[in-house]
Order: C-alpha cells, then sequence, then structure tokens
C-alpha cells in the first residue's frame, strides 16, 4: 500500500499542496482529480520524487521512503507514465526499456544487443506493443511511446504505476487497448494511479477516486458510491458555484472575425466560425483537438493550407504575429507562459511593453519615451491587479496567477481587439483564477473586446462563454449556446455528447 | 450582480483609455502621472531602461574596480605605463579589442554567435587590399567597400541560420573555414600595399587620442544608445531573451538574427579596416586571433553566453581589463609562451564570478518574493 501523509509543499506565492493524506491500495485502479492548480501533478511530482514536499511523508507498505531523486522512486519500485516524460528519442524502444539493465556479454561490457531485444520483446508483447524492439523511439506514435513506457515499468518490476492524463492524446481504441492493458495489471496486483480530466474514464475504468481541491484533499470515495455531478460539486466546490459573473451577453453586435473553412494537415479540418463584438467564445476540447492549432492559425504562427480569415469583413492577410498584432489587432496569451509567453528574467515593465514600444517611439531619436512606457506598464498592471513589488521585478520571481495576468497585461498594452486566451487559469491559484476570470468577463462587457477563450477546465469555459466551440479531432464537433443560463450539469452533458458522438466518425482518418 | 462596475471607473477601461491616448495619431498627449491609488504600481522615475543592456550595474561594477585596480598597479610598477606612448598603444589596441568584441556581442545577444569574426575581417582585409594595391582604388571608395563586404559576409551568415534553420555553430564554423580557404586561396599569403594616406586614420592622433579610439567610442555609444533607447535594440535583447516569445510577441525574430549577424560582419571588417589602416598594409593574417578575444572580452564584460543582455561599457571595460593583464604579463617579464593560459583562466573567472553574481541575486529575489 503506497501512503501520503500530511504532505505538504508551497511554491513562491502558492500553496501548493496542504497537508494532503492519500492511500492508495494494490490491485486497485485509483483516480485522482481535480481542477487544474489542485495540486495533481504536484503530488505526482512528489510520489515520484522529482519534487521533495517540505513537510509530511510517502510511506510503501510500511516502510517510509525518502526520496532525493527520481532513481530513488524508481528503485522503490514507482513507476511514471506520462507525455513529458523523456525517453531518447534516437534509441530504439528495446534500449528505452531496458536503460538501466543492459545485458553485457560476461563483464566485457559490451552489450548483447540480441539478448537485449529478445527480453525487451517479452515486455512489449506484455502490453501489445507490436513492432520490432529496434524500431527508434521517435517513429512511435504517442499510443506507442506509452505503452513503451509502459513496459519499461513493467521490466522495472513497477509496483505502482503513475499515469499521468494518459489518453490525452489517444484515438478511443489505443485507449480501450490500454484500459485493457491497466485491468490486467490491476489483476497482477499493481497499484495504479490515473489522473485525468476525463469522467467517461474514471468512471468506466477506476475503482476508487480521490479529489483535490486547491491543494488540499476534498475527498475520497469508491466509485459506485458517487455519481458524476457530485463528483464535480466536489472538484469545485459549492462557493465557487455560486458566483455569478454578471450578466450574459447582449443583443448581437457587429462580426469582428470570421473563419471559413481552415484547413492544415493534421492540425485544423474545416473550421468555420465567426466571433461579435463583446463576445467570449469558448474553444472547447481536449489537448491537441485542434484548439490551440486554430489560434496558431489565425495569428500567423501557423500556415494555413485551405480556408481564410476575415477580420472586419475583409479578408486578412497574416503571415506572421507582427501582421496580426500590428496590422489586424489581434492578440494571443500562450498556454506555456513560461516557454513562450514572458520573458522571465526581464523586468515586470520591459514585459508589459513589449508591444507597446513601436508607439512609444520619439520621433527625432528614435528612442522608446521612458517616462511612457513606465506609465503603460503601470497602468496595465493596475488593470490586471498585478501584484509586485515594482516594475523592476523580474518576471521570474512572480507567481503563477501573476504571471499569467503579466501575459494578459501585454496584450492589454498591445490594445487588441480581438484576444485569444489559451488555458488562462492552468497552475494558478483559486483566488488568482477568480481574479482572472473577472478580468476576462471585464474586458468583453466593458471594454467591447472580443474574446476567444480556449480552455479544458468545463467549469471555467461554462461559466465564461457566450457560445462554446466543442473541437474534437481538428474539426468543431458542436456548439454549445447560452451555457451561463442554463444548469451546469445540462451544459456539460451537451459537451460531453458532442466529445462522444463523433467518435465514431473519426476512426477512418489517420 | 448585475453590472457592479460602470464602464466610466472601471481599471481596465482606464488603462485602455490611457492606450488609445498613446496611439500615434496623438503623439503629443501624454498619459496622466499614475499613482495615488492603494495597492496600485507606480511608474518609478528610475533610470532604469532596457532590462538587458544596463550602463552602469551590479555586472559593470566589479569590472570598473578591476580596471582600476590594474591600472593603478601598473601606473605604480612601470615608470613607463603613464608615458604618452604606451598610453598611445594601450588605448589604440584596446579600442580594437571592443570593436572585435562588439562583432560577437551582436550575435550573443540574439541567442546565437559568430564563429566567423576574425575569417570575415581576414576576408575584409584581402577585399580591401584587392581594392586599394590591384584596383588602384582610393581610400574613400575601397575601405567602405571592405566594410560593405562584411556586412554581405554577415548577411549571409545570418541568411542561411534563419532560412535552413540550422544552428548559428555549425554555419559559422563552416563559413569561418570558407572565408579562412578564400583568402589564402586569393592572396596566396602575401600582403597588400596600401597608400600612405590610408594609415592617416589608424596611426593618428586627435588632441592626443587615437582615431581608432575614438571611433570606437563613437561606435559604443551608437551601439550602448540602440540596445538601451530603441525599438530595434530592445527587440534583440527580446529575441535573446525567450526566441519563442519574442516572436508571439510580433517580433520578427528572423529579421533580428539577420540583423544582428550583418552587424557582427560589419563591426568584424570595421576593425580589419582600421586595422591594416594601422598597420599601413592589407595583411592577410589579420583576424587569426579574434576568435578567441571576441569571446573573451565579450564575456569578460557580462554579455550573456545565451542571449538577452550586453554591457557596452562593459565590454569597454573587459576589452581593457584584457589589455591591461596583458601589458602586466610584459611587465612584469612573465614567459609569452604561457600567456595564454593565463588569460584563458580569466575567461573561466569571468563566467564563475558572473555565475555566482546570478545565483546571489536570484537567492535575493526569492526571499524578497516570499
Amino acid at each position: 500500500m503506497l501512503e501520503l501523509r500530511s504532505i505538504s509543499k508551497r511554491f513562491p506565492g502558492v500553496q501548493a499542496l496542504q497537508d494532503v493524506s492519500l492511500q492508495f491500495s494494490p490491485g486497485e485502479i485509483h483516480a485522482v482529480v481535480g481542477e487544474n492548480g489542485a495540486g495533481k501533478s504536484t503530488a505526482m511530482k512528489i510520489i515520484t520524487g522529482i519534487l521533495r514536499p517540505d513537510a509530511g511523508q510517502i510511506v510503501l507498505d510500511g516502510t517510509p521512503l525518502e526520496f532525493r531523486s527520481y532513481r530513488d522512486s524508481l528503485r522503490a519500485g514507482i513507476d511514471i507514465v506520462s507525455q513529458e516524460l523523456q525517453v531518447l528519442p534516437r534509441a530504439s524502444v528495446a534500449e528505452n526499456i531496458m536503460l538501466d539493465k543492459m545485458i553485457t556479454r560476461g563483464r566485457s561490457g559490451i552489450i548483447d544487443w540480441g539478448r537485449v531485444n529478445r527480453v525487451a520483446q517479452t515486455y512489449m508483447d506484455m502490453v501489445g506493443l507490436r513492432l520490432p524492439a529496434s524500431r527508434p523511439v521517435h517513429r512511435l506514435s504517442a499510443a506507442q511511446k506509452q505503452l513503451a513506457q509502459i513496459a519499461k515499468a513493467l521490466a522495472a518490476r513497477a509496483r505502482v504505476l503513475l499515469l499521468d492524463e494518459p489518453t490525452s492524446s489517444l484515438t478511443e481504441f489505443e485507449a480501450r487497448n490500454l484500459f485493457a492493458i491497466l485491468r490486467e495489471l490491476r489483476a497482477q496486483g499493481v497499484t495504479i494511479l490515473f489522473v485525468s480530466h476525463k469522467f467517461e474514464e474514471v468512471f468506466g475504468l477506476c475503482d476508487r477516486v480521490s479529489v483535490l481541491r486547491d491543494g488540499r484533499v476534498a475527498g475520497g470515495v469508491a466509485i459506485g458510491d458517487i455519481t458524476p455531478p457530485a463528483l464535480i460539486a466536489m472538484m469545485i466546490g459549492r462557493e465557487y458555484l455560486e458566483e455569478r459573473l454578471g450578466a450574459p451577453s447582449v443583443a448581437p453586435a457587429r462580426e469582428v472575425l470570421r473563419a471559413e473553412h481552415l484547413a492544415r494537415r493534421g492540425k485544423a479540418r474545416d473550421v468555420s466560425f465567426s466571433l461579435a463584438e463583446g463576445e467570449i467564445l469558448g474553444f472547447y476540447g481536449l489537448v491537441g483537438a485542434g484548439r490551440t492549432e486554430v489560434a496558431r492559425i489565425l495569428i500567423g504562427e501557423e500556415k494555413l493550407d485551405r480556408g481564410r480569415i476575415l477580420v472586419g469583413g475583409r479578408p486578412a492577410r497574416i503571415r506572421r504575429v507582427a501582421d496580426s498584432l500590428y496590422r489586424y489587432r489581434l492578440g494571443y496569451v500562450t498556454e506555456n507562459r513560461k516557454e513562450e509567453g514572458l520573458f522571465l528574467d526581464s523586468s515586470v515593465k520591459t514585459n508589459i511593453a513589449i508591444t507597446a514600444w513601436p508607439r512609444l517611439v520619439a520621433k527625432m531619436t528614435r528612442h522608446i519615451r521612458g517616462a511612457e512606457e513606465r506609465a503603460v506598464a503601470a497602468r496595465m498592471a493596475h488593470a490586471t491587479d498585478l501584484r509586485c513589488t515594482g516594475l523592476r521585478q523580474k518576471a521570474r520571481t512572480l507567481s503563477g496567477g501573476n504571471q499569467q495576468k503579466l501575459s494578459i497585461a501585454k496584450w492589454l498594452a498591445a490594445d487588441c481587439d480581438i484576444l485569444i486566451i489559451d488555458e488562462p487559469s492552468v497552475g494558478v491559484d483559486v483566488g488568482a483564477k477568480a481574479q482572472i476570470h473577472r478580468l476576462i468577463w471585464d474586458l468583453a462587457r466593458h471594454d467591447r473586446k472580443s474574446i476567444i477563450l480556449i480552455s479544458s477546465d468545463m467549469p471555467e469555459i461554462i461559466r465564461l462563454s457566450d457560445r462554446i466551440l466543442v473541437f474534437r479531432a481538428g474539426r468543431i464537433a458542436g456548439e454549445v449556446r447560452g451555457a451561463a443560463e442554463r444548469p451546469y450539469g445540462e451544459v456539460s452533458a451537451e459537451i460531453g455528447s458532442f466529445l462522444g458522438q463523433t467518435a465514431a466518425a473519426d476512426e477512418p482518418n489517420p | 450582480m448585475n453590472d457592479a462596475h460602470p464602464t466610466d471607473s472601471h481599471p481596465v477601461s482606464d488603462a485602455l483609455a490611457a492606450a488609445e491616448r498613446l496611439r500615434p495619431s496623438h503623439p503629443e498627449t501624454a498619459p496622466p502621472a499614475a499613482g495615488g491609488r492603494p495597492g496600485q504600481v507606480r511608474a518609478e522615475p528610475s533610470a532604469e531602461e532596457g532590462a538587458g543592456a544596463d550602463w552602469v550595474s551590479g555586472r559593470t561594477v566589479g569590472l570598473i574596480i578591476s580596471t582600476g585596480v590594474l591600472f593603478a598597479v601598473l601606473a605604480v610598477q612601470s615608470p613607463t605605463f603613464l608615458s604618452a606612448y604606451t598610453m598611445f598603444v594601450v588605448s589604440r589596441q584596446v579600442a580594437f579589442y571592443v570593436l572585435i568584441a562588439l562583432a560577437q556581442a551582436v550575435c550573443l545577444v540574439v541567442g546565437g554567435m559568430n564563429l566567423s569574426v576574425g575569417a570575415i575581417g581576414s576576408m575584409a582585409t584581402v577585399v580591401l587590399g584587392l581594392l586599394l594595391d590591384r584596383a588602384g582604388l582610393p581610400s574613400w571608395i575601397a575601405a567602405p567597400a571592405a566594410v560593405g563586404f562584411g556586412c554581405l559576409a554577415g548577411l549571409l551568415n545570418g541568411a542561411i541560420i534563419v532560412g535552413l534553420r540550422i544552428d548559428s555553430f555549425i554555419v559559422t564554423i563552416s563559413m569561418m573555414f570558407i572565408y579562412m580557404g578564400l583568402r589564402s586561396g586569393i592572396s596566396g599569403g602575401a600582403p597588400y600595399r596600401v597608400p600612405d594616406t590610408f594609415t592617416r586614420v589608424g596611426q593618428g592622433t586627435f588632441l592626443g587620442i587615437p582615431y581608432v579610439f575614438v571611433i570606437m567610442l563613437a561606435v559604443l555609444l551608437l551601439v550602448s544608445y540602440m540596445f538601451r533607447n530603441t525599438v530595434f535594440g530592445r527587440r534583440l535583447l527580446a529575441t535573446g531573451g525567450n526566441l519563442d516569445a519574442a516572436r508571439l510577441s510580433g517580433i520578427s525574430t528572423d529579421r533580428m538574427i539577420l540583423s544582428a549577424n550583418a552587424m557582427s560582419g560589419f563591426f568584424a571588417a570595421l576593425a580589419a579596416v582600421l586595422w591594416a589602416s594601422k598597420l599601413g598594409s592589407a595583411a592577410p593574417e589579420t583576424g587569426d586571433d579574434w576568435l578567441i578575444v571576441s569571446f573573451a572580452v565579450a564575456i569578460i564584460g557580462g554579455t550573456a553566453l545565451n542571449g538577452g543582455a550586453v554591457s557596452a561599457f562593459g565590454i569597454l571595460m573587459g576589452a581593457s581589463i584584457y589589455m591591461l593583464i596583458q601589458h602586466g604579463l610584459i611587465e612584469v617579464k612573465a614567459n609569452p609562451y604561457y600567456a595564454r593560459s593565463f588569460l584563458g583562466a580569466l575567461i573561466l573567472m569571468a563566467i564563475v564570478v558572473d555565475r555566482l553574481r546570478e545565483v546571489y541575486a536570484a537567492r535575493m529575489e526569492d526571499r524578497g518574493a516570499r
């Protein structure tokens, strides 16, 4: 039995986990659910030794474990399967599976590839990975990579297996195959931790579910004792449901953006929609379903194979972000703040004002007028309620929520008419999340900005959006209207129906 | 709760209205000063400008002190150090180091590097020699043409890096060999003659200061202004700071990398032309020892190796330290065969000190954030 005893972990500005105690039994598939930022990934990182807790203990079969690194947890029989996990992409499947237990010829140190491949093949057979063991991993599909990771875990005789959003890039068929393997492992007495956003998986596969909310355990029950609506209530909490942002969208307004039959190989297929002034249009779907891909087409980061984009009724030619920003006043708040959104080693001021520089230039000397730059930065920091010690604070030292506000502040400074905001509350605590929601709401309602909101967080998207487009496999599977006025359960069921309904239609496509 | 915030008093609206006023159509309307309300971020009236391009900062204070100490020690120890002649030689050499380091620094700033600085300088020297000696063209045509060649060579580097998405290391090391081969093949190794008038700039002085030093100062001031105050310069810094974020913030990062490489070629060729003027001949081996110098001075001067930060003043100090130590080694009659080991250790020390400073600063900021 794997136990977490009173685990706490704090990051600058965020209490990621507070006194979290969980128990995972052998021969059990145990779902860990919670909203983005609830602490799931921090908990997983602590279990695998990637992060060390500030307080508390991890106990495996009665023995307290002290992890100094990821290797220590592997040695204890805990293995993780995740998309982020590093594999050696150029090495073969066999080498990845057998990396820490290579078979050599005697003591010579020369690898016996024949035997390595044969042993690896036996583990690959167990997970139904039917391809040559010598194939390099980078040529495998996402599903095959996952199976290879599970095979590796089997080779390591893992007693605890963590799966972090394992189906996010799998087809229905591949997911069903994965579940069959997991059930088999359960029968062999492996403890399986299953982190997922998808309720159909939690209810269809798992035995127990533990809920994290705001870094605390909100509850843990056997799956037979709870209904999906009750689980949602446990995940998001009552007080959160009750707060209303205000009146939903008003009368139909001027169309500011129209997409006609956008297509990009492997990313988007025949995507058409229109966006009105002052509207919040939600893009819901799973990772890789085409939401971010469409956003990147709109801003010119991704090429367009077919279709056209109209801004303010006129066809737009957007070849790079500079075009979308300075010609069409269309901005994109990225999903990966640290990687693509912020200049972590630069000041708050630079991070905000960067998009505004061209209009702050003095005519003769061509210099950026410093006082105005500071004024713009200070105003936008104030408008987004950014908490910082001053404009000179480095972006790196801000908390997750404030970093997100900083990304939004940058686009406010850019003075865009249309804003695409991608996963605004990932890694943000609940207080900051409410503020960000209020900010997005006010931008649309009071400032008549048109907003495309991309989110995998169902309560968030239902709460904020006037209309929701549900993406699946690169296309729009359905549209949900009037989400804010209707009961949550009804809307989420409708979204769910769009996600499931088109499954059959997707199969023939590669 | 229905419309709790009337539009006219809402912070977002206020901020956006202010942004509206800042549009080019109303260039004269300055925004009202921010401040007053509690919890509001004030616009500090500080001198801080481009974050990655400080004029004097934590990075450079140590350099100023080091330079001062070295200078003082040499002045006390050596009776000839403060003589006009030594000062002339030293300051002129410092000027060359600065130009060569700038050629490297502009590439480092955007997150790349240029291993062909010396090779471009060498080819520019050959071009200069061909135009002056073989074609018999006047200096005022040959010198700009050689510098223009440097720009084009840098631009070519940049075009390959950007166009084919190849790492700058691989591109510039290949180009280095290509140019080195070309200059040997074309010149046959023998120096070209230059007219006497051509040597005026390289050997002359203005109020006792070498022309070369004056030119270097002017270039350095321009570069500093560019990085601190212009959109172009700060976009270069942003490109090196985070390439993806810069591109997604509407910066044409490809254009930035192209420009940086063209400027690198410009500085390398400028140094080469001035060197020929100083030498009194266009020697093809010019530039053979520039690669190490360019990195050493740029790094000692506080240019971030992974991009995003540069200090013009730091480079000047870095060049001075590099020069003074070399001069000092001669003064104390150190075995010249060991000189490079000493300079190598110096570069390593500069990196270690910079790293320690960063770790320390991060720790302080982390504490401040809690």
